[in-house]
């Protein structure tokens, strides 16, 4: 049971009040109510345009045929947005072109006179990797669509070396880049990948998967996951699709598989670097040769 | 005619104040009447007291960083209101004129969010049943009729019914943040914002004690009741306000929204819960542009 409160009462002080107004002496007779300021609220009335009330009457204007005019199916009920009247409608006449490529990829463009303003403004710090995470979050891009392309655009502006990594990148952005000293890396992202390393759930990391088995057999992957000790919750995949390994391969591109391209070979999967390999002659010999020549027809 | 005479002599008043080294003094502005501007925590000094027995004297007094563009207030202890210091804010905090257009757009978006949406009618489509022709066509002598889920019917489906959707509505941040400022200087200027020291509790979580409190300040019932805002839940306090819901209502900064704060008679606050709000509704005053980190 608390204490009875006389005694609190006696030591507290009175909250402040509005010192008593002028009318205080008429109190006795005036009912004396706490409005609320929420009913004497509304926005100011040439901000909003008041809603057309059809059918309500003739005195309201729209009473009648409601803005309908007379008669017809449009007084009655709607008319197909393509019908023309009776005429062939135009996306019968001209018929649709084209098509819409499911596989094409939309890159959001970025270009190096703004990675420059913004490192100029403080928005991108130069001596940390500027990678889609960092570049998103100063708004330098707003959103990132399929992956970053780095563009050349203004390559005469840019004079802070930069690390930077991207989906893809010009060859004139890493001629003018890395004229400065700076760094330029491309590497493989899917839509779930840049959600997620936009939401920091993935690193965005500079090195692909580990691939090759440790020394013990143990699987790389789990190997990776033990060592280390990191706060992300998903790893980001490396590309399957031939077309998508080659473009990442090729260190002309600062790909970030490009190590992984033997010294002086190229890194397309499909076409061997010539002189890398012996042509397999067909030049057989013994019985196998003899068979073959026996089993001629003519 | 009258007020517009009031305003200049208010002018001329504050001129005079400004020449006068004396009067910068935080404690004399306090003190002495003010005519240019309301302080919320505005008390008359009870006549049988004299300053030294209160021990203003004592009072640390913050310097002042822009006197031109600063309003003051008192913070108290809570629940005894003893006057413990005085605070210095930014008038764009607590001294904006009073828009209403901005609170009653404020006001309509969050009464549009807060909307469930949720009524839900079966149209003749969706009602169960067979699609039978439930009488024939001619000879029975009474009206055509199809199937039975005819929004005619009873029994039959609705015919533009509710169907669940979202009332939500779109507000620029920069004005919901306007809003909300404007409201805190509403009740700033009208004296009915109280801050408080943090760490407001009562002792024991019960009604009573809530009532006798409320009525000592003049904050009950008669008077209009009370908005407390905690920067998080006080157990004795929310329980006894919730046995005493005559007296008030008490919040956590994360719960109160403009309307609650332009409801009640007055709002009660906790300094950081005060600071809490203005540092998140200010995006008005503040540049977007965000630095690397």
């Amino acid at each position: 049971m608390p204490p009875r409160l006389p005694a609190l009462t006696a030591y507290c002080r009175v909250a402040p009040v509005v010192s008593a107004p002028f009318t205080a002496f008429l109190l006795p007779f005036m009912q004396a109510r706490n409005a609320s300021i929420l009913g004497a609220l509304s926005d100011t009335p040439g901000a909003y345009s008041k809603r057309i009330r059809r059918g309500r009457g003739p005195s309201s204007g729209k009473g009648k045929t409601s803005g309908r005019g007379q008669k017809g199916q449009k007084a009655r009920g709607k008319v197909a947005p393509r019908f023309q009247g009776g005429q062939t409608p135009q996306e019968i006449v001209h018929g649709t072109r084209g098509f819409e490529n499911h596989f094409s990829v939309e890159m959001s463009p970025i270009n190096l006179d703004r990675i420059q303003s913004w490192i100029d403004q403080g928005r991108l710090d130069p001596s940390k990797p500027i990678t889609l995470k960092e570049l998103n979050d100063s708004r330098c891009l707003h959103g990132v669509k399929d992956g970053v392309k780095l563009l050349a655009r203004g390559k005469e502006q840019l004079k802070t070396p930069i690390n930077i990594l991207v989906s893809r990148a010009s060859a004139e952005a890493i001629n003018a880049i890395e004229a400065l000293g700076g760094k330029v890396t491309t590497r493989y992202y899917t839509a779930t990948s840049i959600k997620r390393v936009l939401k920091g759930e993935s690193e965005s990391t500079f090195t692909p998967l580990p691939y090759a088995p440790g020394a013990d057999g143990q699987s790389p992957l789990l190997a990776a996951l033990s060592s280390s000790a990191q706060p992300f919750t998903y790893r980001l995949p490396d590309p399957t699709s031939r077309k998508d390994m080659e473009y990442y391969r090729d260190s002309a591109h600062r790909g970030y598989l490009s190590h992984l391209v033997e010294e002086g070979h190229g890194p397309s999967l499909f076409y061997k670097t010539p002189g890398t390999y012996t042509r397999r002659r067909s030049k057989k010999t013994g019985a196998a040769a003899s068979a073959a020549g026996d089993n001629r027809v003519w | 005619m009258a007020s517009k005479g009031l305003l200049s002599f208010t002018r001329s008043f504050n001129t005079l104040r400004a020449f006068n080294a004396s009067t910068k003094d935080p404690l004399v502005q306090c003190l002495a009447p003010r005519l240019s501007r309301s302080m919320a925590t505005e008390a008359p000094l009870p006549s049988n007291m004299s300053e030294a027995e209160h021990g203003y004297n004592s009072f640390s007094m913050p310097e002042d960083p822009n006197p031109s563009s600063t309003v003051i207030t008192t913070i108290y202890s809570f629940p005894d209101m003893e006057p413990l210091r005085f605070e210095y804010y930014n008038d764009k905090h607590l001294h904006l004129p009073l828009r209403r257009d901005i609170l009653h757009r404020a006001v309509v978006f969050e009464g549009d969010m807060t909307r469930q949406g949720t009524a839900s009618t079966k149209t003749r489509h969706e009602v169960h049943g067979s699609h039978r022709k439930i009488r024939p066509q001619k000879g029975t002598g009474m009206a055509r009729l199809g199937t039975k889920q005819s929004p005619m019917l009873r029994g039959g489906g609705k015919s533009f019914g509710p169907h669940p959707r979202d009332f939500a509505t779109q507000l620029p941040r920069k004005i919901y943040d306007l809003a909300w400022r404007t409201a805190l200087s509403y009740r700033y200027r009208k004296g009915q914002l109280i801050v408080c020291e943090d760490g407001m509790d009562f002792e024991h979580p019960e009604g009573e004690w809530a009532t006798e409190v409320f009525e000592h300040n003049n904050w009950g019932k008669a008077d209009g009741r009370s908005l407390i805002v905690t920067a998080d839940k006080r157990e004795n306090l929310f329980e006894a306000l919730g046995k005493a819901p005559q007296n008030g209502r008490a919040i956590t900064t994360w719960d109160v929204d403009v309307k609650d704060l332009l409801e009640t008679g007055r709002v009660v606050i906790e300094k950081s819960a005060l600071d809490d709000i203005l540092r998140e509704h200010q995006s008005d005053l503040i540049g977007k542009v965000r630095n690397a980190q």
